[in-house]
């Protein structure tokens, strides 16, 4: 386990790293930034330390990336490599993306850049969420359009495969629920990340941004909008620790849940706090907004999570705490 | 704003916790008949009292209610967050109302930190055991968010601040909780000159049966009597019931918050599961339903996540400060989130119905509209959170 003074230091390494990365310019190659940083030994030595500290300085730096699929391949039991993509389910989904179908297996879904570049396989989940199957597939074989969509720079694909029912392998039941846990508090940390971005952008500029006499942190309205930004976060961040410290299925929806819920408030706010120059290409704000909207709908919605969790409290008639002191 | 070390115990972990957690609950559970309600929920808050003061004493008695707490107060000692799982647990079942029981939370700290020790031993088990009843007199007509402005005068009999034996308290206080049930209240007056706003206030412990006091109960918009105006005429103190320092009363305010912003609010959470667990339990099982029921139990999770983590840092470091607004925030908007479900998802039980479920969700919703006015409104907790953790400078 990486203790906190050691966490701290990774934490600044892996930011400056990535900064000065996209600091030479567009096209920043931030997976071997992460690569120089032995992302996958970390990621193998203390998986929830290299998890919290890459994605979420991914977010911060508004940074495309694609270590999702490591996290993803090593909660399905495959050895994390540069050349093996996991196929997500589609916008806002959680369901395994493929199908079995007669002879084939069918599938759906999202990838990262990585199927179009370092990929040469991509690994695809199908079957139900209790009873899940895997089959691994040559790239060459994929049909992977680019998603330009509300970011154009998110890098992901939409991906449509197909595999040999023959070649594939039955999972353990709850591989695929657990994986989607640790890829929602990956996609959740990244948004953290965003959202403490757009936060500190928005502060700066009402506090240097002059009106009627005064910066505009003097007036109360745009106070309180940051306020609100604050709590949000912070709220965000406890549910983060709470799924970390107390892991589930359960904890990481909820967290995943949280962060989009926690998105959609602190971009209204920091627009809003941004006003004109928020509203431009010329201020970085911009990146942030769409870029969270894309990682919304990764692994599950906040809706879909909601109502989903809302089903099922129904059905149960039950109300667990999750969480305790 | 902290207590010291020595009051708190060591911090327990977690697996302690889940112990003596899994202890009280097996023992609430062996003594349920014991303990709830007589004739199901108390629909009065006299009933609830009385329902509260009840458990008190048995849990007093099977030694429960005193862990947690200082053995020089009659305690059994422990982390306070021992303190905190009972309170969660009575919640959860029911058998207390935490914004009633979790007054001793903010009660008894003060104290322990400010009263001549041999007056808080002698009183604090009479608080514990439920054999009495305190209350706070804080807020005046012209002092809510202010409280820096309060103007209720104390002065020494004699003139001499110094050597006066006794004081004279003169004036009136607003939303006492719980006034004309208290045997005692933590009283804050102004010691000081007009202007000297927080620097020139001294807290009592006044006796409420004393010559000079009356109380008014104020009728809340749920039917219920549960804050008064009290006056004070003329209303003799013994000097050694002054709690802190003269004009430190500011310091014993200010002292009370890291205890309602940790224990009392892990009790109003408990309370607010225990809320959507009853909705849930009748709730139409449909998508509309399974929306409202779903965001409410979302915030109610980032709440507790929040609240979980703020007991953690207090335990480790002895203090919490303004960072608790944004806790404070968190739950008032999930307090109220919980009961818009519940009007949503029942409709005609909070507006019409007669029976005991809408005499108790309407009293509640009514409440819950207050969540973000007491105990520092929501602007209050927005502006602290924009100077004191955002750094915003001041507003002026």
């Amino acid at each position: 386990m990486i203790g906190t003074g050691e966490r701290a230091a990774m934490d600044e390494t892996v930011r400056g790293a990535i900064a000065d990365a996209l600091a030479r310019g567009d096209g920043a190659d931030v997976d071997g930034v992460l690569a120089g940083l032995a992302w996958l030994e970390i990621l193998d030595g203390d998986r929830d330390a290299a998890i919290e500290i890459v994605f979420r300085a991914l977010g911060a730096a508004n940074a495309t990336a694609t270590p999702l699929d490591d996290v993803l391949a090593s909660a399905l039991g495959h050895e994390p490599r540069a050349d093996l993509a996991v196929l997500l389910p589609r916008f806002a989904a959680w369901q395994p993306p493929g199908r079995i179908a007669d002879g084939d297996v069918e599938a759906d879904g999202v990838a990262t850049a990585r199927v179009a570049s370092a990929a040469r396989q991509i690994l695809v989940v199908c079957g139900t969420e209790s009873e899940p199957w895997s089959v691994v597939v040559p790239t060459n074989d994929v049909e992977a359009q680019v998603v330009r969509g509300v970011d154009p720079e998110s890098g992901l694909r939409a991906v449509r495969a197909r595999g040999m029912r023959s070649s594939a392998a039955r999972l353990d039941a709850a591989a695929w629920c657990s994986a989607v846990a640790l890829g929602r508090r990956a996609v959740a940390h990244q948004i953290e990340g965003a959202c403490r971005a757009m936060l500190d952008l928005a502060r700066s500029h009402a506090m240097e941004r002059v009106q009627f006499g005064r910066p505009i942190a003097r007036f109360q309205a745009v106070r309180h909008r940051l306020a609100d930004t604050l709590v949000a976060v912070e709220a965000l961040e406890a549910a983060l620790a709470a799924a970390r410290e107390q892991p589930s299925p359960e904890t990481a929806a909820l967290a995943k849940a949280i962060a989009g819920r926690t998105a959609q408030t602190v971009a209204r706010h920091c627009q809003q706090v941004l006003a004109g120059i928020g509203f431009t290409t010329d201020h970085r704000f911009h990146r942030y907004l769409k870029r969270t909207m894309a990682l919304e709908g990764l692994l599950g919605s906040a809706d879909a999570i909601v109502l989903d969790v809302g089903r099922r409290l129904l059905a149960d008639r039950r109300v667990p705490t999750l969480i305790e002191l | 704003m902290s207590f010291s070390k020595s009051d708190r115990g060591d911090s327990p972990s977690t697996t302690d916790l889940a112990a003596y957690r899994a202890e009280l609950h097996a023992w609430l559970d062996a003594h349920h008949e014991e303990l709830a309600p007589r004739s199901g929920a108390p629909r009065t808050l006299q009933a609830r009292v009385a329902q509260m003061q009840k458990v008190k004493s048995i849990l007093f008695d099977a030694g429960w209610m005193q862990l947690g707490w200082p053995e020089r107060v009659g305690g059994r000692g422990g982390s306070p967050m021992l303190r905190t799982e009972l309170g969660a647990a009575l919640a959860a079942r029911d058998l207390a109302d935490p914004g009633l029981f979790s007054l001793v939370e903010v009660l008894v700290p003060t104290l322990i930190d400010f009263a001549p020790p041999v007056l808080a031993a002698d009183v604090v088990p009479r608080l514990l055991s439920g054999a009495e009843l305190w209350c706070q007199g804080f807020s005046e007509p012209d002092s809510g968010s202010d409280l820096a402005s309060l103007r209720c005068r104390a002065a020494p009999r004699g003139g001499d601040a110094g050597t006066a034996t006794e004081w004279v308290i003169t004036g009136q206080k607003v939303w006492t909780s719980l006034a004309q049930f208290s045997d005692r209240c933590v009283l804050l007056t102004r010691t000081g000159p007009a202007e000297s706003r927080h620097r020139g206030i001294t807290a009592f412990f006044v006796d409420m049966h004393s010559p000079g006091i009356a109380v008014a109960p104020l009728e809340m918009l749920n039917g219920e009597l549960e804050f008064a105006e009290v006056f004070f005429d003329d209303v003799v103190v013994p000097a050694d019931r002054m709690l802190g320092q003269l004009n430190g009363g500011w310091a014993v305010a200010m002292s009370i918050l890291p205890y309602e912003r940790s224990s009392c609010f892990w009790q109003r959470i408990a309370y607010l599961y225990r809320r959507l667990q009853r909705l849930v339990d009748v709730a139409p099982e449909d998508d509309r339903a399974a929306e409202a029921i779903g965001e409410a139990y979302v915030q109610l999770h980032a709440l507790r996540a929040r609240s979980r983590a703020t007991q953690h840092r207090l335990a480790e470091t002895g203090a919490i400060g303004a960072e608790t607004s944004i806790d404070k925030v968190l739950v008032a908007t999930a307090e109220q989130t919980t009961y818009d479900a519940v009007r949503r998802l029942l409709p005609g039980t909070v507006e019409m119905d007669d029976g005991v479920a809408g005499d108790l969700w309407r009293s509640e919703y009514l409440y819950s509209r207050a969540a973000t006015i007491y105990g520092g409104t929501a602007e209050v907790q927005r502006n602290i959170i924009a100077r004191r953790l955002l750094e915003l400078g001041s507003e002026e």
